[in-house]
């Protein structure tokens, strides 16, 4: 049924049934001031905080909260209400007079003064005192849900991270990168020690390297010299007053390090910093000293490699190149050949006498010769010439670039560099060598295998051997 | 050059930067605080218009700043919304400009005015605060479990947000409707971002960086600010050098809402 819109409607209330409803409604009703002073309030809210509605009028609405209610009220609520005219389910903690609190939802309409009316704000209050303790816990459940899954997405990503990092240096991008984001760090950085034992900054930035004197008392030294989590939660006059002076200079407010260790033995150290001082809960400290192993993991992993690699090119005794190396770079000695046309000399070097040394003086006396020798010929060859030691008394240069006669001039070099008695090992030991030199020029025919060129090279030096050692033999190809 | 205006146009939209008033005037850069965006100025920047330059701007994760470039590791300081601030004086190239910063940009401002003094002309503290938790003989007027609670509360107020509305903040929202009525309601902020910058907001001391301001400056309080409490607003006059104290008869932390003409006079008549 519909009723023309210019007839009043008439309800069949008298105005003590109206002011029944006011007083006691199912909800409080409040109205402030511009000023959020109370002007009216309903019986309902004033039986609800526990106060006579005499003593409500003239309150400032935000005295009756709990503090962080306060906070929200001037930070949120206010600014929301002045600029929008309402404010919907604000979840508000109001104090009863008894001190217990009474858990709130809240909604504001601004009316605006008019005639002889100021303007002012009208309140609806809703008990949400049942709900506090549901809402508690979800939020509890939320929060815990958050921290896991941000904890789990940052190990993922770092795992991810690490795993796919090929050399340290794009390892500790990695972790500087993750370390920043776990903990919203303004800063942070991975030092690792050098070969002199200091620390190098290999990623990120630490905005106190460089301004802290060198000093044992470091964050990152006392890291990596205890193998321990190292917290600085805020600036202290109690610590030494330099890392005090550094931080307030560079503005950190906190920082943390914690060190990398490798096999047991702190090789580095990665650095959070802060602008704000910290309280460190268990959760970070966990996280760091997870994210720190992981990452030393993976450094573990790249060493082990780089020195696999290492044990695979480079002969352990003398330092050399190995087989594997020496046929790498005959090959590219052949292509480098391809294009310039110029020649390639493989030199094969046998000691002469060598087992009689070893016999009579020892193993570790032979390995004290072959060292001594193989540091005279990296010493006599050219700069671009690759030495290798093929295991036993035999050693061998790849010369690339080379001509015929210039190659003859680095083989008698090498016979007349183990002329000089080898005293520094031992006295009257006498070494000499045998030289086979296989040389190919490409005007001759292409290039053969290295096999071949290896075949050649092993009949010249014993033609060497044959013709009374201590010489040079060239066959060509 | 191109990446000059670039970058400048990169900052322009990240903060959300308008320019209006009188474009030779001198220039008045307006921060707004924690809780709400650049609409906090509506009662006030626009009578500033005839003669000055005025520059409204976002912090980045309220009102129509670009929330992507928001970092949680920069904003976890005031020094990276400092940072901000300079670069838009650098991005509009404004010089002389009077910094007028409300709650806790009044110390943001204090902050950048340190980085880049050159940029700025004198400044205008709105309800500051140095430091919100007491400490020692310091009246902040908080402890730290109050402001536990106000993180607790605004965990309440944002309770049904995260899933309802985060998806139409962050781009992608089959409800259409939400966006709409998200583009009409004021103070935008997102919920979590909020709880950040609560933090950041409320635990920040920056008692230090107050003797190193060297531009004019005026503390303007407002009464009965249970945020700011005139003890509060007295530490920061009292360690600013040359300083001017201001107190306003309108009450409450946000004098640009609660009692906009009465601010509008008080700046006017300091700047003269």
């Amino acid at each position: 049924m519909s009723l023309p819109a210019d007839e009043p409607v008439m309800l069949d209330v008298s105005p003590d049934l109206f002011e029944e409803l006011y007083e006691h409604a199912p909800c409080g009703y409040l109205s402030t001031d511009a000023d959020g002073r109370i002007v009216r309030a309903n019986q309902t809210f004033a039986a609800w905080i526990g106060r006579s509605r005499d003593a409500l009028l003239g309150t400032s609405l935000p005295e009756l909260l709990a503090v962080g209610s306060q906070l929200f009220y001037e930070t949120r609520y206010q600014p929301v209400l002045q600029l929008q005219g309402e404010v919907r389910e604000a979840a508000f903690t109001f104090l009863h007079a008894d001190g217990t609190a009474l858990s709130a939802l809240v909604n504001s309409t601004k009316v605006e003064a008019a005639n002889d009316r100021a303007a002012e704000i009208r309140i609806a209050v809703f008990d949400s005192t049942q709900r506090r303790d549901y809402e508690r816990e979800l939020l509890n459940a939320r929060r815990a849900a958050e921290l896991s899954e941000t904890r789990v997405r940052v190990l993922q990503e770092a795992s991810r991270a690490f795993g796919a990092s090929a050399t340290e240096e794009v390892l500790a991008l990695a972790l500087a990168d993750t370390m920043r984001r776990a903990f919203s760090a303004t800063t942070s950085a991975v030092l690792i020690l050098d070969a002199e034992g200091s620390l190098e900054l290999v990623a990120g930035t630490y905005p106190l390297h460089g301004i802290l004197p060198t000093d044992d008392r470091t964050p990152e030294l006392v890291a990596v010299g205890d193998a321990q989590l190292v917290l600085i939660a805020q600036r202290s006059a109690d610590s030494f007053a330099a890392l005090d002076q550094a931080m307030l200079s560079a503005r950190v407010g906190a920082l943390c390090a914690a060190p990398l260790v490798v096999d047991g033995l702190a090789v580095g150290a990665v650095i959070t910093t802060f602008a704000r001082p910290r309280d460190f809960d268990p959760d970070f400290i966990e996280l760091q000293e997870t994210l720190a192993r992981q990452a030393a993991q993976t450094l573990s992993r790249l060493r082990l490699q780089r020195e696999l690699v290492r044990l695979a090119l480079y002969d352990p005794l003398t330092g050399l190149a190995s087989r594997v190396l020496v046929e790498r770079s005959l090959e590219h000695a052949f292509a480098s050949s391809r294009r310039n046309g110029r020649g390639v000399a493989l030199m094969l070097v046998d000691l002469d006498g060598f087992k009689a040394v070893n016999d009579e003086l020892g193993h570790s006396t032979g390995d004290a010769v072959l060292k001594e020798v193989a540091a005279r010929l990296s010493e006599i060859v050219r700069e671009d010439d690759v030495v290798g030691r093929f295991g036993g008394d035999e050693f061998l240069v790849v010369c690339q670039d080379v001509d015929e006669s210039a190659a003859m001039l680095v083989a008698d070099r090498i016979v007349a560099a183990m002329h000089p008695d080898f005293d520094s090992v031992a006295s009257g030991i006498r070494i000499t060598v045998s030289v086979g030199v296989g040389y190919y020029l490409p005007t001759n025919g292409p290039a053969p295998t290295s096999e071949t060129l290896f075949r050649v090279a092993d009949a010249a030096m014993y033609a060497s051997k044959d013709a009374g050692k201590d010489r040079v033999t060239i066959e060509r190809l | 050059m191109i990446d000059e205006i670039a970058e400048a146009t990169g900052v322009v939209r990240r903060n959300n930067v308008h320019v209006t008033g009188n474009p030779d005037g001198r220039p008045l850069l307006f921060a707004h605080g924690f809780g709400c965006s650049q609409e906090m100025w509506r009662h006030v920047a626009p009578h500033f218009a005839d003669e000055y330059k005025v520059v409204l701007f976002d912090h980045v994760g309220a009102g129509g700043s670009d929330l992507s470039a928001y970092d949680s590791g920069k904003y976890d300081s005031l020094d990276g919304y400092a940072q901000d601030i300079v670069e838009i004086l650098d991005a509009l190239d404004l010089r002389d400009v009077v910094y007028i910063g409300h709650s806790v940009s009044a110390m943001m401002g204090v902050l950048a005015s340190t980085i880049d003094p050159t940029r700025f002309g004198a400044l205008v503290l709105v309800g500051p605060s140095a430091r919100y938790v007491n400490d020692g003989t310091y009246v902040g007027g908080f402890e730290q479990a109050d402001i536990d609670a106000l993180l607790d509360s605004l965990d309440a107020n944002y309770l049904g947000w995260s899933s309802a509305i985060a998806p139409v903040i962050m781009g992608n929202g089959d409800r259409p409707e939400l966006g709409e009525e998200l583009a009409t309601s004021f103070c935008l902020v997102d919920p979590a971002i909020a709880r950040q910058f609560a933090r950041v907001t409320f635990l920040s001391d920056n008692r230090g960086d107050l003797a190193l301001v060297t531009r004019p400056t005026l503390v303007v309080q407002a009464s009965n600010d249970v945020i700011a409490p005139l003890a509060v607003g007295e530490f920061v006059h009292e360690n600013i050098a040359g300083s001017t104290l201001v107190v306003l008869s309108t009450t409450g932390h946000i004098p640009n809402l609660s009692g906009p003409d009465e601010l509008v006079r008080a700046i006017r008549a300091w700047l003269g």
